[in-house]
């Protein structure tokens, strides 16, 4: 069996060092934030002075063009990419600790093609054309994929559950992609949205914020108190079912969390891969197993993670810039690689 | 209890002769069921060929114009839409799928597990990326390059994937894992690489992300029936020691095999033909994984190797005409609705499969 985390039991460190190295990790993931907000704003393809920046910032003025660059498309983009980052790094982080399954990951487990489905159903059968509507869709899209990856997964042969949920994610994508083609290839303008769309990046999203604001902040508030009851379920459903916990409850409200934060960042920017992969891990090798610690250190680090990678694919070239999807699954491929090395992963 | 010994009929004494003659009538049924199934194969291939050539896409040139222009009698539109768009649309179709359900065929032999197919593995994408790159950063290259990059780009991918998963032996699943992975990021920078594209190159370049035979041309049949040929030709070499590898290593060393070079080397017939078909018509996804296993339950065991191009074949060219032809979803790229037929199989693959089976 793989574990997400390394077996409580053994020797578990004094509560006061946990709650130090909680800390420090916090007090470090915060200022890893402000440095990726300032970059973010800070730094894009059009070159503005840092004097100009803080000028600008205190004096907003909306007529001079470096100022309705900031305000109207740099600083959005960057709280949007924060916000997305966060919700995607919690949803991993809550994933992976309810499938027991290092490799969960909205993007890989196709629930965000699912979304991305929806929504095209959206646009062409229902009539849906604003950015709440287009919410909705991806949230009933994605809750549907969710489930059924989960069914198809947990009952596969293939002697692992991690490696049964990869497969069906992979192949439920293959399909959904299939039916989004299907569905859109006719229609230039459908098609061109989504060659944009199925990306993922951050570009020209900034009028996206407020409509995504409120079910992101709900996901991300209803995720924090989660840390709990994640670690009794960790344990294993037969303690934690000792412990007093109702645990198909739990789970069902954990999974449904899982899925508000994941439909709403898909909602938002497109499917981004692998933020929801690197995140988590890497909270986990920080703060330890304890998810009340983890939990929020994944929000910070995926919000850092996505900001900076947006930031980066602004500055590779000199024109244009790389999307962020693409910038995470560079980042995140490597990781992915070494994850499905690791000797206890696959089970023969 | 000596006599009640004796009084039990003794085992069937079994002649060599007659042995022999067993063996010969079950390989005279095999035989005569390979002709049968190869026969109605083929037949199914020359009507979907046909098909294909005389229903054509959206244009509609009078049945009484068709058979004419297809012998060269005439010339004008007929004349061009059969030599120039259909026929080399049907054979690349044809030669394409021929070629990914060989490769699949071989992945699943040598890697004893359906799902280990190039698609799989990811060595499409490498190739999808290689020919794009070539496409849209260098179309200089454009008439003799797309081939040689998408070779390239599967031979690196094959080679990072099995260095990769290479860990005191290569495990199947940790293959898969590790081919999904590098297939994301050659998929997203395809992806990327598409919305820079020009927007007149677009209908072009959309063939590497779904694969689609529309715009196939003489140049691209030409590539595939050559890398077809060299395809085979080197199979058939390979025949034999992957014969005796079936047995397992162990045994097929022993019995004179030198199973590691002749695994090597199927791997790279492999991924070349997954390459040439995939810088041709784009990855039409999941032809690879089932063409083999279909073979396999029509004549089973050995000859499934034989009989998986010409599966990949039937399969690509039917899917390919109801990809123009099927009403209301036509015209589409050819690789969606290979990607439906061949996804839910893979579902009910992985669902069914006991673990460690071969296949």
């Amino acid at each position: 069996m793989t574990t997400t985390s390394p077996p409580v039991a053994t020797s578990p460190p004094p509560a006061r060092t946990r709650f130090s190295r909680g800390a420090a990790c916090m007090v470090l993931a915060a200022v890893a934030v402000a440095a990726t907000l300032i970059a973010s704003i800070g730094l894009g393809s059009r070159h503005i002075s840092p004097l100009d920046i803080v000028h600008i910032l205190l004096h907003p003025n909306g007529d001079l063009y470096n100022s309705h660059v900031l305000w109207t498309e740099r600083i959005p983009r960057t709280f949007l990419g924060l916000l997305v980052g966060a919700a995607l790094g919690a949803s991993g982080l809550i994933m992976q600790a309810l499938t027991m399954n290092p490799l969960s990951e909205p993007g890989l487990l196709g629930i965000e093609q699912g979304a991305a489905l929806a929504v095209v159903v959206g646009i062409l059968y229902l009539g849906v054309t604003d950015l709440q509507g287009y919410f909705w869709m991806a949230l009933t899209g994605a809750a549907l994929s969710a489930v059924l990856v989960y069914l198809i997964g947990t009952r596969t042969n293939t002697g692992s559950s991690t490696i049964g949920l990869i497969l069906a994610g992979v192949a439920l994508a293959a399909v959904m992609s299939s039916l989004i083609t299907l569905m859109v290839v006719r229609d230039d303008a459908a098609y061109a949205h989504l060659r944009f769309w199925s990306v993922g990046q951050l570009t020209g999203r900034a009028a996206v914020l407020d409509d995504v604001l409120p079910f992101a902040a709900a996901g991300l508030l209803l995720a924090l108190p989660l840390g709990r009851t994640l670690n009794v379920l960790s344990l294993g459903d037969e303690t934690a079912r000792g412990l007093g916990v109702p645990v198909e409850r739990a789970r069902l409200a954990a999974a449904a969390v899982a899925v508000l934060l994941c439909a709403a960042a898909t909602a938002a920017t497109g499917p981004v891969a692998f933020v929801g992969l690197v995140a988590p891990h890497c909270a986990r090798m920080l703060a330890g197993p304890d998810h009340r610690w983890s939990l929020p250190l994944s929000m910070a680090l995926g919000a850092v993670l996505l900001t900076g990678a947006d930031t980066a694919g602004r500055l590779v070239i000199d024109h244009g810039e790389i999307q962020v999807g693409v910038m995470t699954a560079a980042v995140g491929t490597p990781f992915f690689v070494w994850l499905a090395r690791r000797r206890n992963l696959v089970r023969v | 209890m000596a006599t009640a010994i004796r009084d039990i009929p003794s085992a069937p004494t079994v002649s060599p002769r007659a042995t022999a003659a067993r063996l010969r009538a079950r390989r005279r049924a095999h035989n005569r069921r390979t002709a049968v199934v190869t026969a109605v194969l083929a037949v199914f291939l020359l009507g979907f060929t046909t098909a294909s050539v005389l229903l054509g896409g959206v244009a509609h040139i009078a049945a009484a114009d068709v058979l004419p222009a297809a012998l060269g009698l005439r010339t004008g539109l007929a004349d061009y839409l059969i030599f120039q768009l259909r026929m080399p649309r049907a054979l690349a179709a044809l030669l394409s799928g021929a070629l990914f359900g060989l490769a699949g065929a071989l992945y699943q032999r040598i890697v004893r597990n359906p799902l280990a197919t190039p698609d799989i593995v990811g060595i499409s994408a490498g190739a999808g990326a290689g020919a794009a790159t070539v496409l849209l950063l260098a179309p200089a290259a454009f008439t003799s390059g797309p081939p040689l990059a998408a070779l390239a780009g599967a031979f690196t991918l094959l080679g990072a994937v099995y260095a990769l998963s290479h860990r005191g032996g290569v495990d199947t699943y940790r293959l898969v894992l590790v081919g999904i992975g590098l297939s994301a990021v050659c998929t997203a920078y395809t992806n990327y690489l598409f919305t820079i594209a020009d927007q007149n190159d677009l209908a072009v370049v959309m063939r590497w992300l779904i694969g689609s035979t529309n715009g196939a041309d003489w140049q691209g049949v030409r590539t595939l029936a050559l890398g077809l040929a060299g395809c085979l030709v080197c199979t058939a070499l390979l025949y034999r020691p992957l014969s005796g590898m079936a047995l397992g290593d162990q045994l097929a060393t022993g019995l004179g095999t030198r199973v590691r070079p002749a695994r090597a080397a199927a791997l790279l017939v492999g991924a070349a033909a997954a390459a040439l078909a995939t810088s041709v018509v784009g990855p039409i996804g999941f032809v690879s994984l089932i063409s083999g296993p279909i073979a396999g339950r029509l004549v089973g065991g050995e000859r499934a190797l034989a009989l998986a191009p010409l599966v990949g074949a039937v399969l690509v060219v039917g899917a390919d005409v109801l990809a123009q032809n099927a009403p209301l979803i036509s015209p589409v790229p050819t690789g969606v609705l290979t990607a439906l037929l061949g996804a839910p199989y893979f579902v009910w693959l992985i669902l069914r499969r006991r673990h460690g089976a071969v296949s």
